[in-house]
Order: C-alpha cells, then structure tokens, then sequence
C-alpha cells in the first residue's frame, strides 16, 4: 500500500468511527494527544478543510466532563439513531430511491453485495443498514488500497456525491452544537479534495 | 501544497485512531450460507390479517395473503413499512435529563427533548432502579403498569404478558379494568343480559342470512371493522356479508342502517338508511318502544316468561311519572327522524324476524350505557332473543363474531402472572387506602388528582398517586382522550418507561424508551379467525431482530435476569421450548376431536385447519329453558329493571335506560351554539388504532396533502370556503388540529370524521417543533383525541366518551408545518 493510500484509508476510517457511534473517551483521548493534535492541525492547512476542523477541534476540547460528551451523544442520538424527517438520516437509500419511506433497500442491498464480493461483512456490534454512512466510508476505506482509481472514482461519485450535500444540509439544519455540522461538512470537503487528487492521479498515469 | 503531499503528510504526523475497530469484518460461513437467497414463502400473521413472506437476500421482499384468506385487505401491503419504518426504535434510549437527574429530571420537557442510546443492560438497571425508587418511596400505589392494550399478535410474545410478569416480579402495581373499546357496553351488558355480549361469539351468520327477515345496523359499519382481528385474522365474515348483499339486491332481506353517516357498510349493501342525529339514539329507541306499547306490538309473553322490571320500566315510557311521553313526536324533535319513520320502523321491527347488530360507537360516549341498555328492551319487547335471526347482538362486527365457532381448543399464552409460589421483590400489597384497580380511562384523571374517591360500577374507587408507569406496546397517547390534559398530567409523573417498535407519541413522552422487534422478527404461534378459532398459525421469524431490538421474551429475560429471576421468569425455556409447549398442550387438549400434527410437521406446513363449526344461536338455551340455562344477571332473567344498579342510586345511570341530554352535542345541543359541528372519531379503515399509520407508503394512499383526512359535509364545506385537498384546522377549547379536507355527501351538515389512529404530531403555535410539548399546540397531522373530552361515561362504567365532542373548522391559513408525528424524538435549540 502506498502511503497516499494508506493515508486516505486512515481518514476514511476516521470518519466512518466518527459517524457510526458517538465520540467516546478513547477517541477523544486519541484526537486530543500531541500526534492528534498535530494531525488535525495538518489537515487545517487545506484551505477547504480549515473552518471545519477549527469547530471540531475547539467542540473536541471543550469535552471536560461526561455530561459534555454525554450533549455530544444526545445530538449523534438525534441526528443519526431516530431519523425521520427531522433529522439527518445516515443512510443513502433514504436520499437516493424513489421508495425512501423504508430502510433497508436497494442501497442496502447493493453494499451488502459489495461487501460479499470482498468476502466482508458488517460486524455484529454495528446492527444497521448496509447503505449507513459509516458503512460507506469503510468500505471506502478498503477501496483505497484494494481497487483502481477509476473503480475508487466511480464508488465516490455514485455513492456518496449523490447524497452528502443533502446529508451535510440535513445535520446543519438540525445539530445543536455544532459538532456533526462541522463533521459532515469537512466530509464533504475531504470527498471533493480526495475526488481531485484521484482524477489527477488518473491524469498522472496517463502522462 | 500539492494534493499529493498534502495527503503524505497526513501519515508523517503519525497519527492513528487505535480505539476504533473497523465496523467491517471478515465474511462468515454462516453469513455466505444465509447471503444466498431463499425463496420460499413463510407464513405469519397479524391483526390486519394472515400472510405469506418471501425474502430477498435477507430483507422482506413481498407479502401475500394467507391462502385460505379469500377477503384480504389491503392493509397487508402496509407491513413492510412497519419493519423497514424510519422512525423504529433502534436502541435502547433514555432521555438526556432523565439519566442526568433521574426521577428529578425536569418532566417539562417530556414530548421534547433529547435522548441518548444506552446498553440494554444500562436501560434495563435504569428500569429497575426507578422501580426501586418507587416502590421504596410510594409503595406499589406510585406504579401504574396495566394500561395495556392491542399489542401485536402473537401466543409467546404478548407484550402485555411479558411487561406485567416481569414487572410483577419486581413488586405489585396499578391495574386498570374494563377497555377503550367497549368501556360502557361491557360493564353495563352484564347487569341486563348477564355476560360483556360485545366479547362474545354470536348467532352463525348463515342462520341470520336464512331466517332474518330485517336487520337493523345500528351505528354499525361491520364492513370496514371487520378488517382487522384480536388475532390472525382470516375474514370468514366477508364471506357472508356479500351473501347478504346479494340476499339485499334480491329482496329477501331489508338491512336498514340507523347512523349520522352513510357508513362504507351501506354503501357496499346498498342497503336502506335512517339518518339520526348524533347521541340521539336513545331518544329514537324510546320512541319506538312507545310505538310497541301503545299500539300493544310488543310480546308480552316473552317478556312474562324471560324479563324482569318493564313495569317499572313503563310509566317513564307513557311519561305517567315524568310528564314526557316518549312519542315519536317527542323523538322527532331530538332525532330529526320523521315521526312516521319512527311508527315504520316500529312495525317493521315486529313484522318478522329481526335481528338488531349494534356497533360500538354509540356506548362510547357520555352515558353510553343506555343505548345499549335501552336496545336490550327493545330486543326484548320485539321477544326474539334466542331465535334464529332474531334478537339482539353487539360484535358482528368484530374478529370473525358469527362466524362459525371450530370448537377447537385454542392454545395457552405465555403467563401474564408470577408461577404459584414465586413473590415479587417487593411483596407490598399497601396501596396506602388507593384502590388497586382502575378504570381504564380514568388513569389521566388519577395523575392530576390523587387521592379522588369516584363512584365505578357500585364501588367507591380512590385514585393511587401515581409516580411512574410502564407500557409496552400499548400507544395511550393515541387512545386517551385531551392531549393537553394528558400534556399536564405527564409532567406529573416521575419516570414513564414504554417498550414499542417504532417512535409512538407515547415513547417521545417517556424517559426509558425500549426497542421490541416486530412479529417478522420472532418466531410464535396464534389463533387465525379469532373467536371462530379456524386454525392455527405459525408464526415464522422472517429476519433476525432489526437494529438492537429484542423480542419481548428476550426484553424481559434480561430484565428478570437483573432482577435475579430469570429462571423462574423463563422456567428455563427457550422461545423454541415455549412454542412447542404451547402447541403440545393444545394438541393434547384436541386429541381424539381435531387431529393436529407434530409440532416439526406443524411449523412446515404453516397451518393446522380446524375446519368448519357448527351452526349456533346466541342464547337459543336460555329460551328453550330459563331456569336451567338462566343468564348471568342477578335474576338469571333480562334486567329491563336492574335493583343492583337502582340501588346504587347514580343520577347518570338510573334503574332503567333513560334519555339524557349529554354535556355537548350537535345539532341544537349543548354547546352548539359556540361549536356547531360533531366530530366522529371512529375505528379506521385503514389501520388497526394506531397500528400501521406510521407506515409511510401505505399511508400516502388516503392522506391528504400529507394529513389525516378530515370528511366533511360538502355544503358545510363551502360556507367555510373549504375545496377538496384544502388544510383545515379543527378546534375547539380543549386543542386544535390540522387535518385534510375530503368532501364527502357521506357526512350530513355538522358532522366531521376523523378517524382515531392518526399519530399524534404536536407543534407550536408558531409551527415551531420545539413548542410541540406545550400545552396548547397544534396536531401537525391530525390526532382527533387532540379535541376530544376527557369525561368518563356515567359513574358506573366511567368509561371513555370520545363520542361526546363538538368541534369547529376553518380553512387554515397560516404558515403550514410540517407533519411531526413519524420522526422521533423532536430536539429543542436551548
């Protein structure tokens, strides 16, 4: 694996642990290191990345005490756990097809059989949909170093860019503190950058 | 900076998320065997009917009817939108104050505020820490656990069984008594023919298609009622109801429909109709029982031989002790029903056989009591009860009533109560002078007034102050009536736990919210054909327990388990060991008359058919003999007089039926002055309660503009500038919703129909979501329990009176929200 692979597979694990549960202490502890903080403070230098990972950080070190991270945990329970109209549903399918009044669809379907063909599947203490965002970028996450660019490419363009505008809307329009705001849209930000670096790199080949 | 560089200098930092395992995991055996598809059809059922399921890499793929099932409804097509809802509860979940601050959380924001998900195993100690606290501080007067209801289907899984077992080990709480349903007709019906008559098997519909010459429906719409059952339901009753709408077209025999509203049962029979007023029938019955007397229609020697008290009874009728001679001039009056109706009706009552099948609506109100009590008498004074075709029934239009009984033993239930011998945690029986059961209906006034002695039913009640209470598939915040009484009353109460599948209002208004996966998702066994008891079904897990739910066996294992009792909780039994317990034990019960297979035979085929029962007349016995057969009143005769009631000397339910005025009513009533129109809230025709409303695509076929729909009469309509499709908000002083406007010929001038079942989705005066939980706001969808009043129907039942309620409407105006009711929890901005 290359490291520009390794280093995408890392953040798209990143960000599939940040949407499939809430931040717990470990995390926190993680982010909040000097490595952490250095990582983060990396990822700030890119123009497009640099006001969302200023909230998060200053969301990230304002957690003090369990009541705090608990907040964070009602808003993670508010927008991704009781969707519905009035909250973020982390779920493509509920984006993308024309029945969206039901889980577990044709999106669904179509990552388990992704899933399959990579002879993976979801663990058990993950019990959700297949199309969860947290889903999707995990599966990213192997793509990064198990796939072409073009495959990369089009995962990203018929999975995602799809659906994580009207996603990042939803969590802005109805997050409290701001925190999944800023998450969802450095997603989005980190999905636009990583979609250029991989056209160019498909340009660099082709030179 | 390059992208490229940019992207390698996020590895030179170093970092590393360690604490966060991949959600992704190699393929199991297991897994790649069930990934294959399986293709065939497995069988279950479910109030709305029995069905078949096929699968599609592990997902609900289509849906069938059973194939004895010759009248499905519809309904099945809504059952994929139950499992895969967005709005399932998918993991045990507490409200943020409530475990911040427990039982001194701040209730004022039940309705509204935030959760978080939790454990099982951290839900289920908060569930019985609470129970600690209660019973500790108040004693099992302070814990309201028997407000149960509908639930799904199912022998094993009954959630009421399990939530009250359990909770019961723990310590004793609150009961209620008696049902929404049928509150005053089953506590009345006792006193006058001796059993609750609306949970009873009645006359074989093929006897009332070959020997009644006239049937009367009152205020009774079997057609769209009879969809859905207690238990699988396999709609035999359609069977006969084209019978007789065929014997209609013929001629050969008159159904004549009594109601405000041209039911979809007329219009299916094409049958003839009397328009009353509504809460009049009384009034009417009073009328057409001094058409018997004074023209000496009535049958004397029946009601020598079979009743008891109708002297008493006759000088209220010629008005001999109150001056009012129940004429039909006199009915005319309050009805609107023409005086010569009236006298046509009468002698045609008597001309033949006839048979009288009531509905349920009329009890539901104030004084519900006495139409049902006051059709008994005329049933009597016509003298054909115990014939054929004759008489008098109240629940032909209820799961499969008069559809031939198998006479096969049903199977047994997973116990609702402790095993002989076992004593729960707490063995305090002190409800500290507070009686220990309740009405079903009173329990909201039981929270706002504790300490209240009310008359019930020739007892003294005195309301528990009520601290905490458990539900488990139940939904009160459908069935109650006055949400912003409820609202009130809510922020009164400590800890409210609820165990549902999907985001009920009445999980929004609870602490601890607990996630049961639905029928598809466990295996149990039922009845089909309810109290016709045609067979049995299996009932087979389609697909494992979505999210984190739990079948309520397993719910309350684990909650025995911390509770230190889960063996004598489960008797050491899996669900598959109870489910061949319960088969065996009805098999054994057969044995020798309907031969079944083995439980393994049983559960491939999917069925075991009982076939079909015997013809049957209801009370035939007590007609060919009196004394040997005597009902079970305290004569053993028809009470058209009850001394037990007389004695207890209520002002609003005497010794006999009489016509009361009610506290509001329409057309000329009470309270008409101010708000002109009646809303009728009854049963749905697509749901079951508020069963399957949540289901989206199945609900978009008869919403309007997104809302519950409203039906109107068309002229009324008009003078309010309302056109089909238009948003109307519906009010009155005790709330207000909003609903879409159907313009119907079906509904007369002030009459509206808002069918019970519309989710609850509370929204500030402004529209803003957040204001949802204030008293005052207003139903997004359209909950007609939002207006209705919270009065008990007389002090003997106390039983709900939805049907005593005026309204009025306007075009709506203002911005429109959007729907609230199907989304979880609502979050506030502080």
């Amino acid at each position: 694996m290359n490291s520009i692979n390794s280093a995408r597979a890392m953040f798209y694990g990143l960000l599939s642990s940040l949407f499939a549960k809430e931040v717990e202490r470990d995390l926190l502890s993680e982010l909040m290191s000097e490595q952490g903080q250095v990582f983060l403070q990396h990822l700030a230098n890119e123009d497009s990345f640099q006001p969302h990972i200023g909230v998060l950080n200053d969301k990230l070190k304002s957690l003090s005490s369990e009541r705090d991270l608990l907040e964070l945990a009602a808003d993670f329970c508010g927008l991704f756990l009781v969707s519905g109209k009035h909250s973020a549903s982390p779920y493509a399918g509920q984006y993308l097809e024309k029945d969206s009044a039901e889980l577990f669809g044709e999106y669904h379907q179509s990552m388990v059989n992704f899933l399959t063909e990579h002879e993976m599947q979801l663990h058990s203490d993950f019990p959700e949909p297949a199309d969860h965002i947290a889903v999707i970028f995990a599966y990213l996450s192997y793509l990064c170093s198990n796939a072409s660019r073009a495959e990369q490419l089009s995962f990203i363009d018929n999975y995602l860019l799809t659906w994580v505008e009207s996603f990042a809307q939803q969590v802005q329009q109805h997050d409290q503190q701001g925190f999944y705001s800023a998450l969802a849209s450095l997603s989005r930000a980190w999905l636009e950058f990583d979609r250029e670096n991989l056209v160019n790199e498909n340009a660099d080949n082709a030179e | 900076m390059k992208r490229r560089d940019f992207l390698k200098g996020m590895l030179a930092t170093s970092f590393t998320v360690i604490s966060s395992a991949s959600i992704l995991t190699p393929l199991t055996a297991l897994a790649k065997a069930g990934a294959k598809n399986r293709d065939d059809w497995l069988t279950t059922g479910s109030h709305f009917g029995a069905f078949k399921v096929k699968r599609k890499n592990g997902v609900i793929d289509q849906v069938k009817p059973f194939d004895l099932d010759k009248y499905p409804t519809d309904m099945i097509n809504g059952v994929r939108g139950l499992v895969y809802n967005p709005s399932r509860v998918r993991y045990p979940m507490v409200r943020l104050d409530f475990l911040l601050k427990g039982h001194q959380s701040d209730t004022t924001q039940r309705g509204d505020f935030r959760f978080v998900r939790v454990t099982w195993d951290k839900a289920l100690t908060l569930f019985k820490e609470s129970l600690d606290q209660v019973q500790t501080k108040y004693g099992p007067s302070g814990l309201h656990a028997g407000q149960t209801g509908w639930r799904a289907t199912g022998q094993l899984h009954s959630s009421t069984s399990h939530m009250q077992r359990a909770v019961g080990m723990h310590g004793n709480f609150v009961k209620k008594i008696g049902d929404y349903s049928t509150g005053a007709g089953q506590t009345i019906l006792p006193y006058i023919l001796g059993s609750t008559e609306v949970y009873a098997q009645g006359t074989s519909w093929p006897l009332i298609l070959d020997n009644a010459n006239t049937i009367i429906l009152w205020a009774n719409d079997p057609f769209k009622n009879l969809q859905v059952g207690w238990n699988a339901e396999t709609h035999e009753s359609y069977e006969y109801l084209a019978q007789l709408k065929e014997k209609v077209k013929q001629g050969k025999i008159r159904v004549i429909s009594i109601d405000p509203v041209a039911s979809k049962t007329q219009d299916y029979l094409a049958c003839e109709k009397i328009y009353i007023n509504p809460q009049t029938d009384v009034a009417l019955m009073l009328a057409i029982a001094h058409e018997f007397y004074i023209n000496d229609l009535h049958d004397k020697a029946f009601i020598e031989g079979y009743s008891l008290g109708f002297e008493q009874f006759v000088p209220y009728l010629t008005g001999a002790n109150d001056g009012i001679a129940k004429t039909v001039e006199w009915a005319e009056k309050i009805t609107a029903v023409p005086a010569d109706v009236i006298r046509s009706l009468a002698k045609t009552m008597v001309a033949g056989r006839t048979q009288m099948l009531m509905g349920w609506c009329i009890q539901r109100q104030q004084h519900g009591e006495q139409p049902y009590w006051m059709a008994a008498v005329l049933a009597t004074m016509i003298g054909q009860i115990g014939l054929p075709g004759g008489g008098i029934s109240y629940g032909h239009h209820y799961s499969s009533i008069g559809v031939p009984s198998s006479g096969a033993a049903a199977p047994g239930a997973f116990p609702r109560n402790l095993d002989e011998g076992q004593k729960p945690i707490f063995d305090n029986h002190d409800f500290k002078g507070a009686s220990s059961t309740i009405p079903v209906a009173r329990w909201v006034d039981a929270i706002l007034e504790p300490g209240k002695v009310i008359d019930a039913n020739g007892d003294k009640v005195t309301y528990p102050d009520i601290k905490m209470m458990v539900f488990s598939g139940n939904n009160p915040w459908n069935h109650h009536q006055d949400r912003n009484r409820m609202k009130t009353a809510f922020q009164k109460l400590e800890c409210v736990v609820t165990v549902d599948i999907n985001w009920t209002a009445t999980c929004r208004f609870s602490d601890i919210v607990l996630p049961a996966c639905t029928t598809l998702e466990r295996n149990d066994i039922d009845v089909y054909g309810s109290y016709a008891n045609r067979g049995l079904l299996a009932m087979q897990k389609m697909v494992e327990p979505l999210f984190d739910s739990l079948s309520d066996y397993e719910i309350f294992s684990r909650f025995a388990r911390i509770l230190g009792k889960e063996k004598q909780y489960t008797r050491g039994m899996t669900e598959l060991d109870w489910l061949k317990q319960l088969y065996d034990e009805c098999k054994g019960a057969n044995e020798g008359k309907f031969p079944m297979p083995d439980f393994e035979q049983f559960w491939r085929d999917g069925y075991v058919h009982f076939g079909e029962g015997e013809l049957w007349t209801r009370h035939a016995d007590f007609r060919e003999d009196p004394e040997i057969n005597p009902l079970g009143t305290p004569s053993g005769m028809i009470e058209i007089f009850s001394r037990k009631i007389d004695r207890y000397q209520y002002d609003d339910c005497k010794g006999h039926p009489i016509w009361m005025e009610k506290t509001e009513r329409s057309h000329g009533g009470p309270g008409s002055d101010k708000h002109p129109v009646w809303m009728q809230s009854c049963h749905p025709d697509k749901r079951l309660h508020s069963q399957m409303c949540e289901s989206e695509q199945y609900r978009n076929t008869y919403t309007v503009n997104g809302r519950e729909p409203v039906y109107l009469n068309p002229g009324d309509a008009k003078q309010r500038g309302i056109n089909n499709g238009d948003i109307v908000r519906v009010f009155n002083d005790r709330g207000q919703l909003l609903a879409g406007a159907v313009l119907s010929e079906n509904y007369p001038k002030g009459v509206i129909r808002i069918h019970e079942g519309a989710w609850y989705g509370p929204v500030g005066e402004d529209g803003s979501k957040e204001g949802g939980a204030k008293v005052g706001a207003l139903c997004s969808y359209g909950d007609p329990n939002t207006l209705t009043q919270d009065l008990g129907s007389s002090k003997l039942a106390q039983a709900c009176s939805a049907y005593t309620c005026l309204v009025d409407y306007e075009k709506f105006r203002g911005k429109v929200p959007e729907v609230s009711s199907f989304s979880g929890p609502v979050e506030v901005t502080i």
